[in-house]
């Protein structure tokens, strides 16, 4: 018996949901004939998560895009993909409302990167790693636990205080036990896979006839530099834990940073010196909070994702150290600059910030729009969150400039009020880019 | 037992009459080791000063406060404890000379001493190629060393705090790791804070080169100050015969200097796992060209930074091959007078990239302008360059496309027009800046500044220099800026180049230019170094630089850096991989 075509979409659908600051893609396959199950689509869920909801919606948020998400994908989400364990990717999937309305949809597959996977196995499917990466991996979560301290110290503070600010980026690094939680549930009644660079998703089995390259992360062995500054080592952080509460008590309270100067201070240059150091010591925990997190966010799934002649790029939080794999160091990367240099869509890194789009890859695309490949750029974000000045604002208006003058740049942060996502969508054959659903 | 005491004290010469303390220092970093694996460690002289218990002298004041762990180190006492009271302060106890290398590792004592030591050491050598005292860019007279100021694997130096502050990291495997026990970083970012004493203008929003300056010297100066120890200089050199001699045939093409240098950059930022210490790898593997002029991983500033030091280095090895060809008998040399010339090579570079500042312009520093100050100071101090090291600068420098720039430094002796000296006073012209300012107003046209523009005459400083052939050179250098705010219509109508989609026409712009005035010893002015601030050209040029990267706010183009003050040195240094990336 000749065995059967593998049936191929015929059209690709995203989906980009208003979280604020945070990630939500539904990826939807479309197919002309129905396949094995009687359905004639696949969805992908691209994370889902929100640091900081927009406008009012506040703790509805989540719930609702959890029903839009039910709509969408008609009863059934084939895949989840949780690119790294940040709040502003994955607490929907901890939300109770929200996680039990995905459960509904009998999730088949979670993808991870292998930064995550808890007990790190000798899995044949999964990734061959060696003591480096456990270590990375044990640092990371040493990390998160450094921040919770943190966090659970710093108590609620002022956002707008030098204070505030660390104890908001030190709740973004918090271990998201309830979504880890529901994310393994799912996995283990159907299907997970924990991915690096070159491994395979699975997300084939699930999703018929397109392709799905992990461009991203990769493991220490392939690439050291995607080990942070210290963010590596378990000992580390273990080591700064051992020092709070001091560090964190500059955070406890107002005034003198809440605790009474060292006794021996007398009133002088000492003392002067002794109290402007006090502003340093937070300062300095905010930088070592900084440092877990791009450690976190270059542990991002990068995946590429073609679909007949449709080619989506899905980056989540990646920086240039993640990146460098793909770009500068597999073997294969002059390869996979040429399927970078065609993508459809693009998923714009981190929310817009500086680090995560390297210029080596908006390189690829050229500047120009008129020679160029038409390009769509999803940028899902929420201004004046992060960053206090122009160089480190995110999104990051040089950045914004550059997608705007040579892709079709669409971005929840340009959503009205009540309009809760966006839609774009292409046929999988010929050169006909990709349009908005219900654009004028 | 009490750690072994050298005393110093030399009955014949009282202790005040005294120029320098010997004190012990750690020569690299505890990871370097002599051939008995001891660390390397050395004596230097530091400037004698009254020292209070901190240490605290004249000019530091050293402040052990742990702000990670709220706990304040005792106060060091370096002085004599055998001396009576009165004299004790200018007395000196070396207390760490033979001590065991745990202690040198762990005591904070020792940490107080080895910051103490370096900078002043650092402080004195500007001292002395500028001949003058140096003042902080605070309003305070000493500057804070914190040696142990919180756990984060960092240093820098805060001039809102009036301190440089070092960190450590945690203890791992039980071994913690203290930059301030590093020489190149105590003597790195004590040169952040005497650089931004001379040159506050540095910290302006400028072009790509500056802030990259600020980084570049303070790696030239490390490096050379850590060179300037013999006793590192030979651990570094490698093997000798039984005789103590080295082969003479690795002299030839600069390879024994070459591989001297590679042997340190191999130790830096070895002990402190990464932090720091890359610069002097990374300049020597810099390709000899001008690619980083057009490379855009050069904007990030230390990386732009690597090519001072990359030149600079090229001219240490030149010179010190140079001398060592001298040394060479019967196919050898003697290794210990190997070491001796790099130390003096590098001591005499030092000086002459020392002595570049007071002719480099005060504000929109380029690289270019460092070169022309070197090799114009040079000249005013040793006329005859006997040795042809000026050649050897220039060439270093061209390698990397660095070329002396035509007319920047006017010798006004040798200018067609008059400058007028009528109505002024020649004394107050050595320290009163209303005189200097008297002066360049009177003479504006033929100093071809514009007096259109806001003029402020920030210091006027004399000083006195011996050159290498012991001629005394007595100068005043008098450093003007000129400043304007205008807006983004205003400076288009001007000729400036500004992107119409990012900056609106109400933004404010401010820009900046300035130079240097040298009066000789009789009150004529001898040399005039400017960047014009109507050089529209080079606006337009940093503007594209700042709005590029972000520096601006949305109403302002400009003022700041939009970094915090005092903050401005704290961040960590971007990781290698993200340099030209990011956006």
């Amino acid at each position: 018996m000749a065995r059967r075509r593998t049936p191929r979409p015929s059209r690709v659908r995203v989906r980009m949901y208003q979280v604020g600051f945070g990630d939500c893609f539904l990826l939807s396959f479309e197919y002309a004939t129905a396949l094995d199950d009687g359905r004639s689509e696949r969805h992908v869920l691209v994370d889902f998560g929100s640091a900081r909801a927009p406008g009012r919606t506040g703790a509805r948020l989540l719930p609702q895009v959890a029903q839009l998400i039910q709509q969408h994908a008609n009863g059934q989400l084939d895949v989840i993909v949780a690119t790294h364990r940040h709040r502003d990717h994955i607490d929907g999937f901890g939300n109770e409302q929200a996680a039990a309305i995905l459960d509904t949809l009998h999730p088949r597959l979670v993808v991870r990167p292998w930064t995550d996977d808890p007990t790190l196995p000798a899995d044949a499917r999964g990734p061959r790693l060696a003591a480096d990466s456990h270590r990375f991996a044990a640092g990371l979560r040493e990390g998160q636990q450094f921040a919770a301290s943190v966090a659970e110290l710093a108590g609620a503070v002022d956002a707008r205080s030098l204070r505030g600010e660390v104890a908001a980026l030190a709740l973004d690094q918090l271990p998201n036990r309830d979504a880890i939680d529901w994310l393994e549930g799912w996995a283990k009644k159907a299907a997970g896979v924990y991915v690096s660079a070159g491994g395979d998703s699975r997300i084939q089995e699930f999703v018929p006839g397109i392709g799905a390259r992990v461009l991203g992360p990769p493991t220490v062995e392939q690439e050291p530099a995607i080990v942070g500054e210290r963010a590596n080592d378990p000992e580390y952080w273990l080591a700064l834990q051992a020092q709070l509460p001091q560090p964190a008590a500059a955070l406890a309270a107002p005034g003198r940073d809440g605790d009474a100067p060292p006794p021996d201070v007398r009133p002088g240059p000492v003392a002067w010196l002794v109290d402007r150091l006090e502003h340093q010591r937070l300062g300095s925990l905010l930088r070592i909070v900084r440092t877990l997190d791009d450690a976190l966010n270059n542990t991002s799934v990068i995946l590429l994702v073609d679909a007949g002649d449709r080619r989506l790029l899905f980056p989540g939080d990646a920086q240039i150290e993640n990146w460098t794999w793909a770009l500068k160091d597999a073997p294969d990367h002059e390869d996979l600059a040429r399927l970078l240099a065609g993508v459809d869509v693009y998923k714009v890194g981190h929310h817009g910030s500086r680090n995560a789009t390297p210029r080596s890859l908006f390189n690829l695309w050229g500047e120009d729009p008129d020679t160029g490949r038409p390009m769509t750029a999803l940028m899902s974000t929420l201004s004046g969150v992060f960053g206090k000045s122009e160089a480190t604002r995110v999104p990051r208006s040089t950045l914004v400039a550059a997608l705007d003058r040579r892709m079709d740049l669409i971005t929840t942060d340009g959503l009205l009020a009540g309009q809760r996502f966006v839609e774009i969508e292409a046929s999988t054959a010929g050169a006909q880019p990709f349009v908005r659903v219900g654009a004028p | 037992m009490p750690p072994a005491m050298t005393y110093i004290i030399d009955s014949g010469v009282p202790p005040e009459a005294r120029k320098s303390r010997q004190l012990t220092i750690v020569a690299q970093d505890p990871t370097v080791r002599d051939a008995a694996g001891r660390i390397v460690r050395a004596r230097v002289a530091v400037p004698a000063d009254w020292l209070g218990p901190g240490p605290r002298g004249q000019r530091f004041h050293v402040v052990d406060y742990d702000a990670t762990t709220d706990v304040l180190h005792p106060a060091v006492d370096l002085t004599d404890p055998r001396a009576d009271e009165r004299n004790r302060p200018w007395t000196s106890a070396d207390r760490f000379a033979d001590a065991d290398d745990e202690v040198l590792e762990t005591d904070p004592a020792f940490h107080a001493q080895n910051v103490y030591a370096i900078a002043a050491r650092t402080l004195g050598a500007f001292e002395r190629a500028l001949g003058r005292r140096l003042g902080w860019a605070f309003a305070g007279h000493q500057l804070y060393l914190v040696p142990h100021a919180f756990c984060e694997a960092n240093a820098y130096y805060s001039d809102d705090d009036w301190g440089v502050f070092f960190g450590y990291l945690p203890p791992i495997d039980g071994k913690t790791v203290y930059t301030c026990l590093s020489h190149d970083i105590v003597a790195h970012e004590t040169t952040h804070a005497i650089l931004d004493g001379l040159r506050p203008r540095f910290l302006e929003p400028g072009l790509p080169d500056q802030p990259a300056f600020h980084e570049g010297f303070a790696d030239v100066v490390a490096l050379l100050s850590v060179f300037s120890v013999p006793s590192l200089v030979e651990a570094v050199l490698g093997a000798a015969d039984a005789q103590g001699r080295i082969d003479a045939r690795l002299v030839e093409e600069g390879k024994l200097a070459h591989s001297a240098l590679f042997g340190l950059a191999e130790q830096f930022g070895e002990a402190t796992s990464g932090v720091r210490g890359s610069a002097l790898r990374r300049s020597l593997q810099l390709p000899a060209n001008d690619e980083w002029r057009t490379k855009l991983e050069f904007e990030e500033p230390h990386r732009r930074g690597e090519v001072v030091v990359a030149a600079v280095m090229r001219t240490l090895v030149e010179i010190w091959t140079g001398r060592l060809r001298a040394l060479v008998y019967a196919g050898g040399l003697d290794r210990e007078r190997a070491a001796e010339e790099g130390a003096k090579s590098a001591d005499h570079v030092l000086q002459m990239a020392i002595r570049a500042i007071d002719y480099a312009p005060s504000v929109e520093l380029e690289f270019e302008d460092f070169l022309d100050a070197l090799l114009v100071a040079d000249e005013v101090v040793a006329p005859d360059d006997e040795h042809d090291y000026r050649a050897s600068v220039r060439a270093a420098f061209a390698a990397f496309g660095i070329e002396q720039p035509a007319g920047r430094i006017v010798d006004l002796a040798r200018s067609q027009e008059r400058l007028v000296y009528a109505n002024l006073n020649f004394s107050a012209l050595r320290f009163d800046r209303d005189e200097v300012f008297r002066f360049i107003w009177q003479n504006a046209k033929t100093l071809e500044i514009d007096p259109a523009y806001y003029l402020r005459v920030e210091a006027v400083r004399p000083s006195v220099r011996v050159g290498p052939d012991g001629l005394i050179v007595n100068e005043v250098v008098a450093d003007y800026v000129q400043t304007l705010n205008a807006t983004a219509a205003q400076a288009r109508e001007l000729g400036v180049t500004v992107p119409a989609d990012v900056v609106k026409d109400k933004t404010e712009i401010q820009f900046w230019g300035g130079g240097t005035i040298i009066f000789d010893q009789f009150g004529m002015a001898r040399l005039h170094e400017s960047k014009p601030l109507e050089d529209w050209d080079r606006q337009s040029r940093r503007l594209e630089f700042l709005i590029r990267h972000g520096f601006y706010d949305r109403k302002k183009l400009g003022f700041s850096l939009e970094t915090p003050a005092g903050m401005r040195f704290a961040q960590f240094h971007e990781p290698d991989a993200r340099a030209g990336e990011a956006w």
